[in-house]
């Protein structure tokens, strides 16, 4: 059960990594990156350090919140 | 020329870890290195020498001590290092049409433009702050400790920044001081070593701190008083690096 659990998790890194990579849009890109690294953290969850899954948690929120400050002051989308 | 070198350097790059995978021990192994001593001294030990219920807060501030205090200097550098690289950027011109938004009073509330922002202000932003008081000082107890703390008290921050005006958030900390506040967190770590060492003992061994009581409060006491410093330093460079974005960002403009 578990293992299956980490292989959708997984599946859904690879698979938002891609969609970070070729977004047109950098603003969905940063949303999608905040899935990201809600998706580490359900992962470090499952393989047993919480206290890992918690600071991953506030720095994914915060991360994300810095990467729209920067996307304010350069052009949105992308060439 | 150079793009092909890029493509075959990251193909090898991609195919090394895929050919490591079979050296590498299985999760949990119990017969891989790191779980044959280190682990399994930490695991007959950590109770009796540290008094910490929580193992993993053993480990990190006690067994591994001066890990951890260069991993909060090495947070305070990075720190440093984003203001010094946003030093000399000229601000983004505000478009003149800002004046035109303006924080309105109507009927006295609600107080910051919306009902979602006098929320965010006055409800959550101080269950965060119990939420993070409660994350240092429980930490030797349950997950937790200094970084979550700091991170979570950074986060208020950022909530007050982003649902204050701009101009004048109710704590409107520069970068250069966010960053000598971050610089104290470091020092206190190390103070606290100090002190130890004052006590009779090495660098950091918490229970020849100079008072009076069990063996176990002086773990304790040893802990917190670290877990505060690594806190203080978190939150100064999460707030460092926030003012130093901000500084060159304008947000007035409502075109996206």
């Amino acid at each position: 059960m578990t293992l299956i659990l980490q292989a959708v998790l997984l599946a859904g890194l690879i698979g938002i990594t891609i969609a970070i990579i070729f977004g047109k849009d950098l603003m969905v890109s940063v949303v999608i990156y905040c899935a990201f690294s809600f998706l580490t953290m359900l992962l470090y969850n499952i393989m047993g350090a919480p206290d890992v899954a918690f600071t991953e948690a506030v720095i994914g929120v915060i991360s994300t919140v810095f990467f729209i400050i920067i996307l304010r002051s350069i052009d949105r989308k992308t060439k | 020329m150079r793009k092909t070198i890029t493509v075959i350097l990251l193909i090898v790059a991609v195919i090394m870890p895929f050919l490591a995978f079979d050296i590498l021990p299985v999760i949990g192994d119990p017969q891989s290195a790191p779980n044959t001593h280190v682990s399994d001294y930490y695991i007959e030990h950590a109770i009796e020498e540290c008094n910490s219920p929580n193992m993993v807060t053993a480990v990190i501030v006690d067994y591994r001590a001066f890990d951890t205090m260069f991993e909060t200097t090495v947070m305070f550098l990075a720190g440093l290092s984003v203001v010094i690289i946003l030093a000399n950027r000229p601000k983004k011109r505000i478009p003149a049409h800002s004046s035109l938004k303006r924080v309105r009073h109507s009927g006295g509330r609600p107080v910051f433009e919306t009902v979602n922002k006098d929320v965010m202000i006055s409800v959550i932003e101080p269950l965060i702050l119990i939420y993070a008081i409660y994350v240092l000082f429980h930490g030797e107890v349950s997950l937790g400790g200094g970084f979550q703390a700091g991170a979570l008290i950074g986060m208020t921050y950022l909530l007050d920044v982003m649902v204050v005006k701009r101009d004048k958030p109710i704590f409107n900390l520069s970068k250069t001081k966010a960053a000598a506040i971050a610089g104290f967190g470091p020092l206190i770590y190390a103070l606290t070593g100090i002190v130890t060492i004052l006590g009779g003992g090495l660098y950091l061994e918490y229970n020849k701190i100079p008072l009076s009581v069990h063996q176990a409060e002086l773990h304790s006491i040893g802990i917190t008083a670290v877990e505060i410093g690594v806190t203080i330093g978190v939150a100064g460079t999460i707030i460092t690096i926030l003012s130093a974005l901000m500084e060159r960002t304008s947000f007035d403009d409502d075109n996206d």
